[in-house]
């Protein structure tokens, strides 16, 4: 991975290596260890496809007796965390329930004595008319509950196929690259916001975390969350606390008004409705009262004319105005303090100063500017009021 | 920079993830310039009993300096009563149920209560989650504490009595992704500052004796289980998969099940038990294997992943486990299985190639080194543990020390002995 050269908003750690060189050779390495790993993991679900082939061979070979082998894998679920997870197999379990849905009255008599088996027979056809009463009615209920828990099961699996079919691909990981925020002109306007603030400030979507360093040097409590895992990675070994995931998972395991600020990029310009009132509803539990949210997004305008196609194409959402966010941090008892325009975004370049009428062409190419593209991104900072 | 661990035992002779994962970071940091490191423990090296074996005071063992403090109570039958009533609805059962279920599982030091919070220490590490000592710290300190939970998905996990606990905590160390995920998602500690930082491996340390001759099975192949035998390790399980296994494969595979036996050893002519070995042959028995087997569900770690790795032996976990699965997915050195077929066909597949073995076997080793080298693992702790110190501890309601309870008849261990 290069880096561009950045205008750091305070002094942030010590790059470890020596020289671009060293930079370079270690980036070398690191690409290496990469693409080795992906090897390896590649090279694993080849070998996960055999096995599941394999099993399936076995299974209609039928060298097994379909009842042994049920009650194989009953013992697997007997030792597994199986439900408080949630993430449980549902029809697994439900053949759980059905093989365990009927009660055997039919109680073995063998006995190492002749008179044991006579006795254990005696006294099953004694009783056999009383356990088959109590039984049929054991069976009813297991018998209502296990239909009850079909039907459940069908539905989830229909909703979820109702959803499936509503889903918008997932953007590719590696199409957004990690950036390196604490070189981005809006950077300064972030770490000002809160430097005030007393408490832990999670930055979403943090690249490589060099705003999260840059933020810590400058004495704020923050961590950083980015769903790239290797970015990461050389952030994490200087000590930086950061988590590969994304922001909206984040927050759903935060205690409620445990930060004192959140800064917002990359991801807001790409979520689905949904999840951005789900992202709004977070912010508006999670930041305390007195907290700041900084949110930096590209215009939807200079999104649109610069926006590499497969993220125009393939992402769920779309970028908003300002104006927009502020609505709808508003109506979360935010108040935006202050909104920001910057960036290039392939606007036209003003002529040197020292060019003959220099003031009345840059004046010229503002108008321009502002009629064809406008500015290209925003910083809005917001503190929850109530 | 003084860092006190405080664990429920502590010694050379306990055997358990945990209780091992806290002497060796405590050794290793101890032999950091800068850094001292002491220990708050029980007396009790049993935790099916508490029983007090070991004498209060302090002892230096490698050195790390030891306070033992006893046990107010042995573990009592009450404990299993209570236990079996609430890990039916975990999530259900009330503080005070929970603080009680606490409080009988122990171990109980009132003592080491008190020293925790007199501590002089920059910061206090809780290592692991599920004990009263834990509880307790968290509570009464006056430092910075940090808990290493070494949770797992298990009903005690959702007890309101750590839910409470845990508001307390000023930082969280896990051994991997998986385990955060889970805290997190139990109890939203998301903010908190952490560090998923795993453990080191230990250089091999065998003699090259031949894993074969240790195990009395000359050159015949195996495939290996280290660590506690035990129902809840899914060791018969296995046993049981294997014995259906070698019926449709006859042949000379056996399997080694090394380590102490919590119950009977399985019976079949081709599984070995081995009960305790040394290290050297641990680590011999574990070089000659073709695969190690983790049959474990409820693990936190599973350190024998890695030395397997260092090995460059493939490795066959529980598909129901999250950290064992997680090294596998992320290393590519490993496969799964979730029911007796994709057991069958994966020890098929890893017996039956040897390429297959070797290219599973390098992948781990891959993963291990760049992960799990003992110098990034402390350089990565202590940055942590000085982050939360230079944070500091806030201000915060304290919640009582939990009681001793329960009347009933002490537990007694099968065989005695405690």
């Amino acid at each position: 991975m290069t880096t561009t050269p950045s205008t750091p908003i305070s002094a942030g750690p010590e790059d470890p290596s020596s020289g671009e060189s060293g930079s370079d050779a270690a980036a070398i390495a690191e690409a290496s260890r990469s693409a080795a790993v992906a090897d390896d993991v590649a090279y694993l679900d080849q070998v996960m496809v055999e096995i599941d082939a394999e099993v399936r061979r076995r299974r209609a070979s039928g060298d097994l007796p379909a009842s042994l082998e049920r009650e194989l894998d009953e013992l697997f679920l007997e030792f597994s965390p199986v439900g408080l997870q949630g993430k449980a197999k549902m029809r697994e379990t439900l053949a759980l329930i059905d093989s365990s849905a009927y009660v055997d009255i039919a109680v073995p008599t063998a006995s190492n004595k002749a008179i044991g088996v006579y006795i254990k027979k005696t006294i099953r056809k004694m009783i056999g008319w009383y356990m088959r009463f109590i039984a049929d009615q054991i069976i009813k209920m297991f018998w209502a509950t296990s239909r009850m828990s079909h039907v459940l099961v069908e539905h989830v699996e229909d909703l979820e196929a109702d959803v499936e079919a509503h889903r918008t691909p997932d953007l590719p990981v590696d199409v957004v690259v990690p950036a390196d925020l604490a070189a981005a002109w809006w950077a300064p306007k972030a770490a000002s916001a809160l430097s005030a603030v007393g408490g832990r400030v999670a930055v979403g979507e943090c690249g490589t975390g060099s705003l999260v360093e840059a933020l810590v040097a400058s004495g704020v409590d923050a961590y950083g969350l980015d769903p790239s895992d290797l970015a990461l990675e050389d952030a994490i070994d200087r000590g930086a606390d950061l988590r590969a995931e994304s922001v909206l998972d984040h927050l759903g395991v935060v205690a409620d008004e445990a930060l004192a600020g959140v800064v917002l990029t990359g991801a807001v310009e790409r979520l689905r409705p949904n999840e951005r009132g789900q992202l709004m509803e977070l912010v508006a539990t999670k930041v305390a009262v007195g907290g700041t949210v900084v949110l930096h997004s590209t215009t939807p305008e200079a999104w649109a004319r610069s926006a590499p196609p497969l993220v125009r194409d393939l992402a769920p959402g779309r970028p908003l105005h300002a104006a927009t966010w502020a609505h709808l941090l508003g109506g979360r008892g935010f108040a935006v303090t202050e909104t920001t325009t910057g960036g290039a975004g392939g606007a036209l370049a003003y002529v040197a100063t020292s060019s003959p009428d220099a003031g009345a062409v840059n004046a010229a190419i503002d108008a321009v500017n502002e009629l064809l593209g406008g500015p290209a991104e925003y910083v809005l900072v917001a503190v929850r009021e109530r | 920079m003084k860092l006190t661990f405080v664990t429920p035992r502590y010694g050379t002779e306990v055997i358990g993830g945990a209780e091992t994962a806290a002497r060796m970071l405590a050794e290793r940091l101890v032999a950091r310039d800068g850094w001292e490191v002491e220990v708050l423990t029980s007396c009790a090296l049993d935790h099916l009993t508490w029983e007090n074996t070991e004498p209060a005071g302090t002892t230096i063992i490698n050195g790390v300096s030891v306070q033992r403090f006893p046990t107010a109570s042995p573990r009592l039958h009450d404990y299993f009563a209570l236990d079996g009533k609430l890990r039916v609805a975990p999530a259900a059962a009330t503080l005070e149920e929970t603080r009680e279920w606490v409080s009988l599982n122990g171990p109980m030091c009132p003592d080491l209560v008190d020293a925790v919070e007199a501590s002089d220490a920059d910061v206090i590490a809780c290592y692991p989650y599920l004990f009263a000592t834990t509880v307790d710290a968290i509570s009464a300190a006056r430092v910075p504490v940090v808990l290493h939970p070494a949770a797992h998905d298990e009903p005690a996990l959702y007890f309101a009595a750590f839910r409470r606990s845990f508001k307390h905590l000023d930082g969280l160390v896990y051994h991997t992704r998986a385990e955060r995920d889970l805290m997190e998602d139990v109890f939203a500690v998301g903010a908190l500052p952490q560090v998923v930082l795993g453990l080191g491996v230990n250089d091999p340390a065998g003699t090259g004796r031949a894993g074969g001759e240790i195990l009395g099975i000359g050159d015949r192949p195996y495939i290996a289980y280290l660590g506690r035998v035990d129902e809840h390790k899914g060791c018969g399980m296995l046993a049981e998969y294997f014995a259906r296994y070698k019926e449709l494969h006859p042949g000379p595979l056996a399997l080694a099940m090394v380590g102490p036996l919590s119950g009977a050893a399985a019976e079949h002519p081709d599984i070995i038990s081995t009960g305790t070995v040394s290290e050297a042959d641990k680590w011999d028995i574990l070089a000659d294997a073709q695969v190690l087997v983790n049959s474990s569900a409820y693990e936190s770690f599973s350190l024998v992943i890695l030395e397997a790795w260092t090995q460059e032996v493939p490795v066959l976990v529980n598909g129901g486990c999250a950290a064992t699965m997680e090294h596998c997915t992320r290393s590519g050195g490993g496969l799964w299985f979730d029911s007796f077929r994709t057991f069958e066909a994966a020890v098929a597949s890893l017996t039956d190639d040897a390429a297959k073995r070797a290219a599973l076997g390098a992948a781990g080793r891959r993963y291990t080194e760049h992960n799990y080298a003992w110098p990034v693992i402390m350089d990565r702790y202590v940055a942590f543990l000085e982050g939360v110190v230079a944070r500091g501890r806030p201000m915060r309601l304290r919640t009582p020390r939990l009681e001793v309870t329960g009347s009933g008849p002490a537990y007694v261990r099968e065989g005695g002995g405690g």
